[in-house]
């Protein structure tokens, strides 16, 4: 049942087109060959980590409703997404964990679409190192990293700024090693190569690879301390979709990306911090080395057993020269209030407010009701 | 003389009932809870902090290579509220968003969870690697771990 289960929802997936593309684009003596491969390592890797199938699947989900009050005083009703994730144990070491979101797209025909934001393999060579393979949520931040599409998760309603201003390369197709809390200082490492931004879910639009190197540590329940860097050969030409990570609706020249990314977490029983910082540099030969600073500060504060008051301040810097990022500093600032009725239901209520250069000033008040499921 | 005897004898006698009805419920809820393991896998010993690092899903293999399994009580159980408190420092709310979270990351395995003793205990004795915290062995096919050398926590 399990198996079936998993075999149901990569079923689902091919039919969705993700990986029709890649298949119809090849020939069929190299459909054939990439099919044997693929079964052939499967096997091999079933063979040798010698355990047996049937193992747990787990199968969860999270959605939210949200309610906006707007500058002109309309209120709006609407659905977010709705995610659906599933986790599965294939052997003793090997794992598949896949996340789907469902969201509303009025450009699409049935008002919906559906976007794999997630497939990984995962395969435990040894102790806590980990070979995954697969699309990920590029490891470069603690956001990307931690909460995912888990909106019952998110200490305030929206995602920080950077994301909206896809600053993240959100997703990263490739292979990647993980070690997690090794030693005593629980030190974490990532090192992912992908396909990096501007490619679709299965193939690369460049020779060009990305590169992600991310290490962390936690010297403490709570506390985590991360610093990671990523490289990327962007190809020139017009914005790129949210699965390779856009920019904004422009064209741009080929860049060489470089991101630093800084990062601290706490959560506590009582004070809750989080604060991250990127240095971008979108270089290009004609332009140079314009430096982009991008960063966020969470502050929250635990009053009463569920409930949380908390404020957000966001940043963004652009060198007017900023080849890739759309330019558009833009300030940001909301507080809200966070109820937590269990672990699997909070309702949010969050002033936002930014002033964009470009764009002007911006208000609303926002209410949110995010389950997990 | 009589009055105060009786008086003390009175006191006396609250105090015999409160300790008869009150104790027995201090112990369901601060009783000592006893580590038990698979007799595949799992050590005889660990320390305080090893067994804290296990039991938070910081460990995915033992040090022959086997899967570390968690087995739970349910938090809204007695036992359960009691490891709760005394081993991860959470509420039943707390262990569970951050079990949750840790297996939406794909870094950690869900625990299993149970709502008795029994059920749980027979799983450890038949699942290789699985470890899991109980009030006290009934089962012999499961061994007691030993935390810094005690045999309960």
């Amino acid at each position: 049942m399990n198996i079936r289960k998993c075999f149901l929802y990569c079923y689902l997936v091919y039919h969705k087109g993700i990986w029709c593309k890649f298949f119809n684009s090849i020939s069929g003596y190299l459909k054939h060959k990439l099919i044997n491969a693929i079964a052939g390592t499967l096997a091999v890797l079933l063979i040798t980590t010698g355990t047996t199938l049937g193992q747990r699947t787990q199968i969860k989900g999270f959605a939210e409703i949200v309610t906006i009050l707007d500058e002109d005083g309309k209120v709006s009703f609407g659905i977010g997404e709705q995610d659906l994730f599933i986790t599965s144990e294939l052997s003793n070491r090997i794992s598949f964990l896949g996340e789907t979101v469902f969201k509303f797209s009025p450009a699409s025909p049935t008002d919906f679409n559906v976007s794999v934001e997630r497939i990984i393999g995962k395969y435990n060579y040894t102790g806590n190192h980990n070979l995954l393979v697969g699309k990920h949520h590029t490891p470069i931040n603690y956001w990307n990293d931690t909460y995912h599409h888990g909106r019952v998760f998110f200490p305030t309603i929206t995602r920080p700024l950077l994301f909206q201003k896809d600053i993240v390369p959100i997703h990263t197709t490739g292979v990647s090693l993980q070690g997690l809390n090794l030693g005593k200082t629980r030190f974490g490492y990532d090192f992912m190569v992908g396909n990096g931004i501007g490619a679709g879910d299965s193939l690369d639009d460049n020779t060009n690879k990305s590169i992600t190197a991310a290490i962390h540590i936690k010297p403490k329940d709570g506390l985590r301390f991360g610093l990671a860097y990523y490289s990327d050969v962007i190809s020139g030409g017009p914005s790129h979709s949210h699965g390779g990570n856009g920019n904004g609706n422009h064209e741009h020249v080929r860049v060489n990306q470089h991101l630093l990314n800084a990062s601290v977490a706490y959560f506590g029983k009582k004070y809750e911090v989080l604060a991250e910082n990127i240095f971008a540099v979108n270089h290009n030969d004609s332009i140079g080395n314009p430096l982009s600073v991008v960063t966020y500060v969470y502050a929250g504060m635990r009053i009463k057993d569920k409930l949380v008051p908390y404020i957000r301040v966001d940043y963004l810097h652009f060198q007017q020269e900023e080849p890739y990022f759309a330019y558009d500093n833009t300030t940001a600032v909301l507080a809200g209030i966070r109820y937590e009725i269990n672990f699997l239901a909070v309702v949010k209520l969050e002033y936002q407010y930014e002033h964009h250069d470009l764009t002007g000033d911006v208000s609303r008040v926002v209410a949110q009701f995010a389950v997990g499921f | 003389m009589r009055e105060s005897m009786l008086r003390r004898s009175l006191y006396t006698l609250c105090f015999l009932t409160w300790m008869a009805f009150y104790c027995p419920l201090l112990n369901a809820q601060d009783s000592g809870l006893v580590v038990i393991g698979n007799s595949e896998d799992v050590p005889s010993e660990l320390d305080r902090r090893q067994l804290i690092s296990v039991l938070r899903g910081e460990q995915q293999r033992w040090k022959d290579g086997g899967n570390v399994v968690l087995a739970l009580m349910e938090p809204d159980t007695p036992i359960g509220r009691n490891v709760c408190t005394r081993v991860y420092n959470m509420s039943g709310n707390e262990l569970q968003k951050y079990f949750l979270l840790l297996v939406f990351q794909g870094k950690a395995r869900a625990p299993n969870y149970f709502d008795s003793a029994e059920e749980l205990e027979a799983f450890v004795a038949k699942t290789p690697g699985a470890i899991g915290v109980v009030s006290q062995q009934t089962n012999s096919s499961v061994k007691v771990v030993s935390v810094d050398g005690n045999s309960t926590l």
